[in-house]
């Protein structure tokens, strides 16, 4: 009995291996996610597309603390929850944005323009409840060039899959002078945990963060990802019953008599 | 046993071992249960000194003492140490293993070979742990809960951390299992289940957590060592895994582990409560069944931790409903405790000093664990210096208390000999007036905002850190006159009577320290109509 159990146990570990043999990476260069690039100063020669059509440095845009949001407007995944919540931090920082910090928001998907992101920012600042400057808060697009120079700048690895993408949830801070200084993951965002990393970056204070409860933009396909045997499922089956054989055990077989004897 | 052994106390009686051989191959549960005393007291010496790095780096915004890997660093192994190697063994490992046997009328535990193997286990698990303190990558530098996707992604050296931290865990289950067999099986005639002491009850109820809950983290460390060697892809959505199913497998473990942690302090108190007021304890079916029901409930409520990590409104619901229900029993054990001392011929001797600091204490944990079990409070306070306030007021609060209540309890059982008294209230006072000026700021500063583990913080933040710096450095004043007067009690105190606080249990019918199997005969109870806490 105990053989096939071990052999059970095996056999659940190596059929999830081998349902996800074909997508597997090296460790240290993920293929979707985040690999931190602290203490690097922005290219200047990274263009983006602002909000009146004109093609900018990105670099000469950042003259205060800046959060860097990289999303793609049509996500149908956690690109929202991100965005809603800066605006959500917007609201409850003491912070003013256009004047002690700004957000720029750049599209990775190079097929979408700048009508699109005007449209999207009209909804965020909508979002916003307090009074702010549009102009705080910049919804942009760039070619693809310019996109792949900035996601590699940040260490944002991303992947197409059909219409969407695989990408990680998390936004950069930069200093004033364009140095990314910190990374918050995630799609939740506390605003003391925002309003510190922008009080580094205006100092020019780079520092790793331990929250990384890194979120990703995935999708589950169970027709072509089925488990054969799943091994939480196992592993949970086997502790209940060896649990329960023992209580069995304890329970049913009499004491010995004199057992201390 | 011959008439010489039953004259000689377990300390003198070798069994022809000589030196450190009498103590390492020697499967006397008492020796056991000392030489875990002896290493945890140890790390915990090391994760106290950690512990105040991390307060002394939070003096003042900015890099004060060190930078922000090393703060990383800091806290995870602040937080490995003192979770697996002293919180989670503690009570069970030491007092179980000296008591337990003694408490029920055995001569030892049901395995005995079985009780130092997991002794070796612990020692292999916190050396497999030290090696990842000092062998290539550095430190981990993850948190001690090693969530993924971080902990298969991060440079540092996670390893040996896991494997130390999975194989802590099967020297958990080894003990667990040998405690539940030996209460099933080894108890005294007379000793029925509802005649038990409720110290050997809360070990009763830990030894089946342990059982069933400890392999889940093993299984759930093994897949992170899968996952990062052979990219199997349970947690990482780059390889089709579910990062989120990591947090899901830690919690279904770590949750019950609080209560591995909370169960034997309880006992504890159940102890020296009725002891100190000098009458039976109030209540004692309700506190058996509470501590049944925290054992059961306890395993429902994992996901109250990941509130914020996304799950369904309907999922939150529930979690948060079972999280209220886990505390009925919790506030039913307070109350009992409280109802015991009323009216009671109180002695107020040392060790009900440590158990009405924990009841201080302990209460408030339990009621603020409440803002964190509603959805809405807990998103607003949710990763900020709230919860390790919270977390410290139980664990460090409640089972800290409780461990040195058991020790001053126990302490002229085992050595046969007492503490200076007034060192030992002084000791308790700098403790308790220092712990609540480090822990309780941090209450405010979480509810104000203050993220937690982070190097650095808001000016804001300054004034509250300088006060809960200098609660550590009397707290941790106080934790040193408290060990230093243990350790000269045990070797130099006044000889200790056989049952100096005329406590009831079986225990105190034996001599101090007990002979090498307790008892000369088997003690029998069956004309003994009162349960002996």
């Amino acid at each position: 009995m105990r053989s096939k159990l071990v052999v059970l146990f095996l056999l659940a570990l190596f059929s999830r291996a081998e349902s996800q043999e074909n997508v597997a990476m090296p460790a240290n260069d993920p293929e979707i996610g985040i690999v931190e690039h602290l203490d690097t100063i922005l290219s200047p020669g990274i263009m983006v597309i602002g909000e009146t059509g004109d093609t900018v440095p990105l670099l000469s845009l950042i003259n205060k603390p800046t959060i860097l949001n990289l999303v793609y407007y049509r996500c149908p995944g956690i690109c929202s929850p991100i965005m809603n919540s800066l605006a959500e931090v917007v609201d409850k920082l003491d912070m003013v944005i256009g004047k002690d910090y700004q957000i720029l928001t750049v599209s990775f998907d190079a097929r979408e323009d700048i009508s699109l992101a005007v449209k999207k920012k009209q909804n965020y600042i909508n979002m916003v409840k307090k009074e702010i400057d549009p102009a705080g808060w910049q919804f942009m697009t760039a070619d693809s060039l310019d996109i792949a120079n900035l996601c590699n700048t940040v260490g944002f690895r991303f992947k197409i899959v059909g219409n969407d993408f695989l990408h990680p949830g998390m936004i950069a801070v930069f200093s004033p002078q364009g140095k990314l200084t910190r990374y918050l993951f995630g799609t939740y965002f506390l605003p003391f945990e925002v309003k510190l990393a922008l009080a580094e970056a205006n100092k020019g204070l780079s520092g790793p963060t331990i929250n990384r409860v890194l979120q990703f933009c995935y999708t589950y396909d169970p027709q072509g990802r089925q488990y054969v045997l799943n091994v939480t499922k196992v592993s949970g089956i086997l502790i209940l019953a060896i649990g329960l054989i023992v209580i069995l055990v304890l329970i049913l077989k009499p004491k010995r008599k004199n057992h201390q004897q | 046993m011959s008439e010489t052994a039953a004259q000689l106390n377990f300390f003198q009686e070798t069994q022809g071992r000589k030196g450190i051989l009498a103590w390492i191959l020697s499967t006397d549960h008492k020796r056991i249960g000392l030489m875990y005393m002896y290493t945890i007291m140890v790390f915990f010496i090391v994760g106290v000194l950690l512990g105040l790095g991390i307060k002394m780096e939070l003096i003042a915004p900015g890099l004060t003492v060190m930078g922000p890997q090393a703060y990383n660093s800091f806290f995870t192994v602040h937080g490995v140490i003192m979770i697996f190697v002293i919180v989670i063994p503690g009570l069970p490992a030491i007092f179980g293993n000296f008591f337990l046997p003694i408490m029920i009328g055995a001569k030892d535990v049901a395995f005995p070979k079985l009780n130092l193997f997991s002794w070796y286990l612990f020692i292999i698990g916190i050396i497999t742990v030290l090696i990842s303190l000092f062998t290539f990558g550095g430190p981990p530098d993850t948190g001690w809960t090693f969530y993924a996707p971080y902990s298969f992604k991060t440079t540092t050296n996670m390893f040996p951390a896991v494997l130390g931290a999975f194989i802590l865990g099967f020297s958990s289950i080894l003990t667990g299992l040998n405690f539940i067999t030996t209460i099933h099986r080894m108890r005294a005639p007379g000793m029925r289940w509802m005649k038990m002491p409720l110290f050997a009850w809360s070990i009763y109820g830990t030894g089946w957590i342990q059982l069933f809950a400890t392999p889940i983290v093993g299984i759930t460390l093994l897949m992170i060592i899968a996952e990062r060697f052979l990219k199997i892809g349970f947690f990482d959505p780059a390889l089709g895994g579910d990062p989120i199913l990591y947090q899901h497998l830690f919690w279904i473990y770590s949750h019950p582990a609080v209560y591995i942690m909370i169960l034997p302090a309880m006992g504890v108190i159940s102890e020296i409560i009725p002891t100190f007021a000098r009458k039976g304890i109030f209540g004692y079916n309700a506190v058996v069944i509470s501590t049944m029901a925290i054992a059961i409930v306890g395993y429902f409520v994992w996901a109250h931790h990941m509130f914020t990590s996304g799950m369904s409104t309907t999922a939150q619901f529930v979690f948060s409903l079972l999280t209220f229900f886990v505390a009925i029993p919790s506030a039913i054990k307070v109350f009992n405790w409280v109802a015991t001392l009323y009216k009671g011929s109180i002695r107020l001797e040392v060790p009900l000093i440590w158990a009405l600091g924990f009841l201080f204490l302990f209460m408030i944990g339990g009621f603020t664990g409440l803002f964190l079990g509603a959805v809405a409070t807990d998103v607003h306070v949710h990763n900020t210096t709230f919860v390790v306030a919270h977390f410290h007021y139980i664990i460090f609060g409640g089972m800290g208390s409780a461990f040195f209540a058991a020790l001053h309890y126990w302490l002229p059982k085992m050595y046969g000999r007492m503490y200076n008294k007034y060192w030992a209230t002084v000791g308790w006072a700098t403790f308790f007036i220092g712990f609540n000026v480090l822990y309780f700021p941090m209450f405010i500063l979480g509810y104000q905002g203050m993220p937690r583990r982070y190097y650095d913080y808001l000016d804001q933040f300054h004034g509250l850190n300088i006060v809960s710096t200098l609660g550590a450095f009397i707290m941790v004043a106080g934790i040193f006159v408290i060990i230093l007067n243990l350790i000269r009690g045990a070797r130099h105190g006044e000889q200790a009577t056989m049952n100096p606080w005329e406590g009831r249990s079986l225990e105190w019918t034996v001599p101090s320290p007990p002979p090498l199997e307790n008892f000369d005969e088997i003690p029998d109870l069956t004309k003994s109509s009162a349960h002996p806490a």
